[in-house]
C-alpha cells in the first residue's frame, strides 16, 4: 500500500519479497519476487552473488516494467529440496495444547502492540 | 509457492481467530521514471525496526518481538548501516536464521550498485516503515511521510523491501 501511494504521488516503486499472493492481491506496481523463506527478500544469506542478482532483477523493473502489475520471479531456487515450503505455518504438526500456547502468544503480541501505540 | 493468503486463514481459523482481510485492489497505479536509473537518486525503504538494547532479544534467532515493534515512519543514516532487525516480524523463522542482515537490508549490494554507475546515487539516508496491521493508519499516517520522506530525500525512485 505504501508502493501505491508512492507510485500515485510521482514516485517509481519496486518491490523485493518473498510472498508473491499477499504483494500481487494488494496491487504492487513493479514486484520482484523470489521464491524464499520470509526473511530473505533480498537473498540468501552470506551469498553476496544471490544478493547482487536478487537486487539487479529488482533494479531492471525500473527499465523494464511497461505497466503496473508487474511482477518478475527470481530465476534462483532456494534449495534442491522444496520441502521448507511446507513448513511455514503448518497445522499438522500442532496439537490443542500448542494452538492454545500460540493464541495466548498472539494476545499477548496484541496488548503488547496495543501499549506501545498508546506511549507513541 | 506458498499460497500465503489461504495459508495465514488457516492457521489462524485454528486458533479461533477470523481471517485477516488483506487489502486488495485490481489495478496497480504507475509511474514511469523520468530518467534512466544511471542518472537516478534512489531511496531505500524497510520494515525492519532500529534495534534498541533495552527491547528484549532481537536476534538474530529471536522469538517474535512485539516490543521491537515501532509505530511511526521513520528515517536513518545509511552509511554506516544502520542495526535494523526483524525481530518484531513474522518471517520463517525455521528457515531464516535472521544472521545476515544483507538479506533484508540490501545496503551493500545498493553501494556495489552505486559504484559500478547502474543507480546515480543512493539517498543518505533509507526510510523505515511500520508494518501497520490497519490499512487505514497506513494509508492516512503512514504512506504520506514516506512520500514526504522521499520527497526531503530528493529521491527520484524507491525500493521497498518488506520482511
Amino acid at each position: 500500500m505504501i508502493a501505491r501511494h508512492l507510485e500515485a504521488s510521482g514516485i517509481p516503486t519496486v518491490i523485493m519479497g518473498c510472498a508473491r499472493d499477499i504483494v500481487e492481491h494488494v496491487g504492487a506496481p513493479r514486484y520482484f519476487w523470489s521464491n524464499f523463506p520470509l526473511g530473505h527478500s533480498a537473498g540468501k544469506p552470506f551469498d553476496a552473488d544471490s544478493q547482487h542478482a536478487t537486487l539487479r532483477g529488482a533494479l531492471a523493473l525500473f527499465d523494464d516494467a511497461a505497466k503496473g502489475a508487474t511482477t518478475v520471479a527470481s530465476k534462483q531456487t532456494w534449495s534442491d529440496d522444496p520441502g521448507w515450503e511446507a513448513d511455514f505455518w503448518r497445522l499438522d504438526n500442532l496439537d490443542a495444547g500448542k494452538l492454545a500456547q500460540l493464541k495466548a502468544d498472539h494476545e499477548r503480541v496484541r496488548q503488547v502492540s496495543a501499549g506501545i501505540k498508546q506511549d507513541t | 509457492m506458498i499460497e500465503y493468503i489461504p495459508r495465514s486463514h488457516a492457521y489462524y481459523a485454528a486458533q479461533g481467530y477470523k481471517p485477516y482481510q488483506w487489502a486488495h485492489f485490481e489495478d496497480a497505479p504507475f509511474t514511469p521514471p523520468a530518467k534512466p536509473l544511471s542518472e537516478s537518486r534512489l531511496v531505500l525503504i524497510s520494515t525492519a525496526a532500529p534495534f534498541r538494547d533495552e527491547l528484549g532479544d532481537q536476534g538474530p534467532g529471536a522469538a517474535y518481538n512485539a516490543e521491537a515493534k515501532f509505530f511511526a515512519v521513520f528515517t536513518a543514516d545509511i552509511d554506516p548501516v544502520p542495526d535494523l532487525r526483524i525481530s518484531h516480524i513474522g518471517y520463517d523463522r525455521k528457515h531464516c536464521a535472521a544472521d545476515d542482515p544483507n538479506t533484508w537490508l540490501p545496503v551493500a549490494a545498493l553501494h556495489q550498485a552505486a559504484a559500478d554507475g547502474r543507480i546515480g546515487q543512493l539517498a543518505q539516508k533509507l526510510i523505515g516503515v511500520p508494518t501497520n496491521r490497519s490499512q487505514r493508519v497506513t494509508l492516512e499516517q503512514d504512506a504520506p511521510a514516506a512520500v514526504e520522506a522521499c520527497r526531503s530525500l530528493q529521491a527520484d525512485v524507491a525500493l521497498l523491501v518488506p520482511t
